[in-house]
């Protein structure tokens, strides 16, 4: 069951990161961050700031839509026609330049804030397996977000804007939809949708300032397994993820000890990019 | 391409500057106490060089460099200590090990598109870096291991600060005029071609994939031979040197030095390694101080001049040579222009909608 | 038939559903002025990146100077016929020389899109055309082998040959994007020449050039002709087609519909069909 946890978890990351390469082109390498913000975020305003939680909760995700928003204001629109390798810095600047403030005013310690119910863990049915009530809640998000990132796309003019960017952003200049404001929109929502996940996952997982460089790696296998296309490919490589994963902690052979179960998803994410790369290689080029 | 200035005497003036500067440097009454921070820029730079035709001659992105150089460092650290087998026998074949891993995994990975093949190099990165902690056995774990001996010639040892510092610098300068060599060649035009047209390249007879792999593995062996004189300069090695961090400061050394520049590497090494010094002086009151400024930097120097720090101040300089008579007037009209030119600027960060009076 | 230079049969290239280059056969003889012509979307710069080896045909074969571009890799022998025939593993065992094998063969191109290398001078982009008839590796050139300097006087005297060829060799120190577009197809030409290739393909070489230049190009057209070399070329300008072509092979969506020489292609039906629609009055 922690397999689905874990999955959720990656597939509301890679949610982000299909969100703003389908509209953008972009890999936003910062999405990892996001999420470091909505965790962290919503332990310092809920117990340092004494805030209820639901209120810090919202303020938290707010501040990672907007730190989002600011990213493609500041970072990406300025640089605008920039090379993918120049882009790619960018964004790993972004990253790491909000790591760097994050760890200055939090510390670096990891933070737990409190769950969002409390009790004790669930029995499921009559195997003998618990699972704890905060990872139903990122499953429950997980699945919540994901039809709500659906539906917005299929049936709201904005959705449908951006799905047309995605698709082809020259024709969608053509008929009149603003790209830059909607790729605005698309990483404002990714960042939000990454501070949901970071909110969610940290009384879980706890939170520390440097928790979004793996975490936005996993959510990036499992972008890729879904291929980059939709909300629901992304969220099925997620799952696929998680549950390689944890099924990997279980087998213990050898020398690899649960400790590798990182490598796992980076192993996971090299095949798909060579299985990826082989079929576009042998689809257009010869030789 | 050479900006004019540098094919002229004012070149090899500069360059006997470089060497008596550095020949000096090491000596007390000149800046002997920065002998052990100049060893360091030295190796970085070894490192930086490769990055830098990497990513400025094919335009790919490696983000785990840093991962070729634990691989010098850690199989000289292993076989000279734990195997006891010679130091200079030991770098040979660390080297050869990490050239021929770089080229293994060099096909299948230069298949892919920029952003994924970013991702994979981090990942690759990533794995090296769990391995160096994970296989404790070889590695000695996250505490790494110490008591590496020293690199000797017969019976001359290289076993004072003095005496790396020469042998550092020996190979340092070697990789650069053997860089430059490279580039200025038939194959530094091939790579000059695929990173300024691919599919022309492709049409000239440049195998481009295989020149991406041939640099790819060439930059990965000069860090390896970096990392294996960081194992027997400070005769120890810990996973720490070669995480992500490691991997990003090298990215900013290579994006201040210059993507496609050779000797900016020198430079990008250099203030890279003053700029983090000085961070890490700051950090009690200024925690991460040196991330956020990394971080910084790499935007600021890739989203105004992506050619890198050291190239854009070579154009400016010339650019100076050339208008230096007109920079009054110069100054006078673009003053004039600056306010509206901020403000045009401003006001199109925001969508126009926002600020737009009701409209009909 | 022998004594072709290029011979296609039965390519085709689909993208998905859109058919692009639809079962052509072509057979291009040596030392003559081929042009390909038809409507936009016609598949011609298709069929130039199946030739150049760019796009991968979805069937169909290319043969060049009686050899075919394409081959098994050598592990092929040892699987059994049986296998062979899956599908699947069609698309393994059936390898096509890719581009740059086919540049050191012979075939030399140019794009519609000129393609120059911006990063580098005139000079430096013919002399990169020389990087497939000249040998020195990595090490000769790392360390300055006297090998290495050698090759590189030649290759720059042959680079200046070629330059001075297209009438550019006073630019030869200029930033490649400095020139006129003029200039920079001839450019582009020169560094095409410079590979020494036996055929040359030139995708819409007289597109945005004025009257003066497209003669300028006819007559180096011609020039090249003289040295040997086939030529096959994509173009839209009539007149310059008329002009200077020996065989002209017409396409129209992906599918050769006629060829001759410039008189028959004028007056067959179906080309003025495909250029005009179907309705034509008597000319």
């Amino acid at each position: 069951m922690s397999g689905l946890t874990q999955g959720s978890i990656y597939a509301l990351i890679g949610l982000g990161f299909t969100i703003i390469y389908s509209v953008t082109q972009i890999i936003n390498f910062a999405q990892g961050e996001f999420v470091m913000l909505g965790g962290m975020l919503s332990y310092i305003l809920a117990v340092k700031s004494g805030l209820p939680i639901p209120l810090a909760i919202l303020i938290a995700i707010l501040i990672a839509a907007i730190v989002g928003a600011l990213m493609y204001i500041l970072a990406i629109r300025t640089a605008r026609r920039a090379s993918v390798i120049s882009l790619i810095i960018i964004t790993i600047g972004f990253a790491i330049f909000i790591r760097g403030i994050a760890g200055n005013q939090f510390g670096v310690n990891a933070v737990s804030p409190a769950a969002f119910t409390s009790g004790h863990s669930i029995q499921l049915g009559s195997l003998d397996a618990y699972i704890a009530p905060q990872a139903l809640w990122i499953i429950g998000i997980t699945f919540l977000v994901t039809i709500a990132l659906y539906l917005f796309l299929s049936h709201t003019m904005v959705g449908k804007a951006l799905r047309a960017c995605a698709v082809n952003p020259g024709a969608a200049r053509l008929v009149g939809i603003n790209t830059k404001a909607m790729a605005l929109i698309a990483f404002t929502i990714a960042a939000a949708i990454g501070g949901i996940g970071g909110v969610a996952i940290a009384p879980l997982t706890m939170a520390s300032y440097g928790m979004g460089v793996m975490l936005g790696l996993k959510g990036f296998v499992a972008a890729s397994i879904g291929g980059f296309m939709s909300p629901t490919t992304t969220v099925v490589g997620g799952i696929m993820l998680g549950i390689v994963e944890s099924l990997a902690v279980g087998l213990d052979w050898g020398p690899f000890t649960s400790a590798y179960k990182d490598v796992i998803a980076l192993v996971v994410l090299l095949l798909i990019l060579l299985i990826r790369s082989g079929k576009l290689a042998t689809a257009e080029r010869a030789g | 391409m050479m900006p004019g200035w540098v094919k002229s005497k004012w070149r090899y003036f500069v360059v006997a500057a470089l060497m008596i500067f550095l020949v000096l440097l090491p000596f007390k009454w000149f800046l002997g106490q920065y002998t052990s921070i100049m060893i360091f820029i030295g190796i970085s730079t070894m490192i930086t060089v490769g990055l830098c035709l990497l990513m400025g001659y094919t335009g790919q992105v490696s983000l785990g460099q840093a991962a070729y150089y634990g691989l010098g460092a850690y199989f000289s650290a292993v076989l000279s200590k734990t195997y006891g087998w010679n130091p200079w026998l030991a770098m040979v074949i660390a080297a050869i090990a990490t050239g021929s891993f770089a080229y293994i995994i060099g096909y299948p990975i230069f298949r892919l598109r920029g952003n994924y093949l970013a991702m994979a190099t981090l990942g690759i990165g990533l794995i090296m870096w769990v391995l160096f902690n994970q296989l404790s056995q070889y590695t000695g774990g996250p505490d790494g291991m110490s008591g590496i001996p020293y690199l000797s010639i017969g019976g001359f040892a290289f076993d004072t600060n003095f005496k790396r510092y020469f042998l550092v610098w020996f190979f340092c300068l070697a990789i650069l005029f053997l860089s430059q060599n490279i580039v200025r060649s038939r194959t530094g035009r091939a790579l000059r071609a695929i990173h300024g047209n691919e599919a022309a390249a492709q049409s000239l007879g440049i195998n481009v994939t295989q020149f991406k792999v041939k640099i790819f593995v060439l930059s990965s062996v000069y860090a390896s031979l970096a990392g294996s004189l960081f194992a027997h300069h400070l005769r120890h090695v810990s996973p720490q040197s070669f995480d992500f961090l490691a991997s990003v400061k090298l990215v900013v050394m290579a994006v201040i030095g210059g993507l496609a520049s050779v000797w900016g590497a020198i430079f990008g090494a250099g203030t890279t390694r003053l700029l983090s010094d000085k961070l890490l002086l700051g950090f009690n009151q200024f925690p991460q101080l040196d991330i956020i400024i990394y971080g910084l930097i790499l935007m600021l120097v890739m989203i105004f001049t992506p050619e890198g720090l050291f190239i854009a101040l070579k154009s400016g300089i010339k650019w100076l040579q050339l208008n230096w008579r007109h920079l009054p007037e110069i100054m006078r009209t673009q003053g004039k222009e600056l306010p509206h030119r901020i403000k045009d600027r401003l006001t199109r960060l925001v969508p126009a909608r926002w600020w737009r009076k009701a409209e009909p | 038939m022998s004594g072709t230079i290029l011979e296609t049969k039965g390519l085709t290239k689909a993208f998905g559903g859109l058919v692009a280059v639809d079962n052509v056969d072509l057979a291009i003889e040596p030392g003559r002025i081929t042009a390909i012509i038809g409507p936009n979307g016609a598949g011609k710069t298709s069929l130039f990146n199946l030739i150049a080896g760019v796009y991968r045909p979805t069937s169909g074969d290319i043969i060049f100077n009686g050899r075919s571009l394409k081959y098994a890799p050598w592990y092929a022998k040892a699987i059994p016929p049986k296998l062979k025939q899956q599908k699947l593993l069609k698309v393994r065992l059936e390898r096509h020389a890719p581009a740059h094998k086919r540049t050191a063969l012979g075939i030399a191109r140019t794009f519609q899109h000129v393609n120059l290398f911006g990063n580098m001078s005139v000079l430096e982009n013919i002399m990169t055309g020389q990087h497939p008839r000249s040998k020195y590796g990595f090490f000769a050139a790392a360390l300055r082998l006297p090998k290495a300097r050698r090759e590189e006087e030649m290759i720059n005297l042959n680079a200046m040959k070629y330059l001075n060829m297209v009438g550019l060799g006073k630019h030869s120190g200029k930033n490649a994007l400095s020139l006129p577009l003029g200039q920079q197809k001839l450019l582009s030409i020169a560094r095409a020449m410079a590979t020494e290739p036996k055929l040359i393909l030139l995708d819409e070489p007289g597109a945005g050039l004025n009257a003066l230049e497209k003669r300028e190009l006819s007559d180096l057209i011609k020039r090249i002709r003289e040295m040997g070399i086939t030529v096959i070329l994509v173009e839209h300008d009539m007149p310059l087609v008329m002009g200077i072509a020996e065989w002209i092979i017409v396409l129209d969506s992906g599918r050769k519909i006629a060829e001759g020489t410039a008189a028959q292609v004028q007056k067959d039906k179906k080309v003025i069909a495909a250029y005009l629609g179907e309705e034509t009055e008597d000319a």
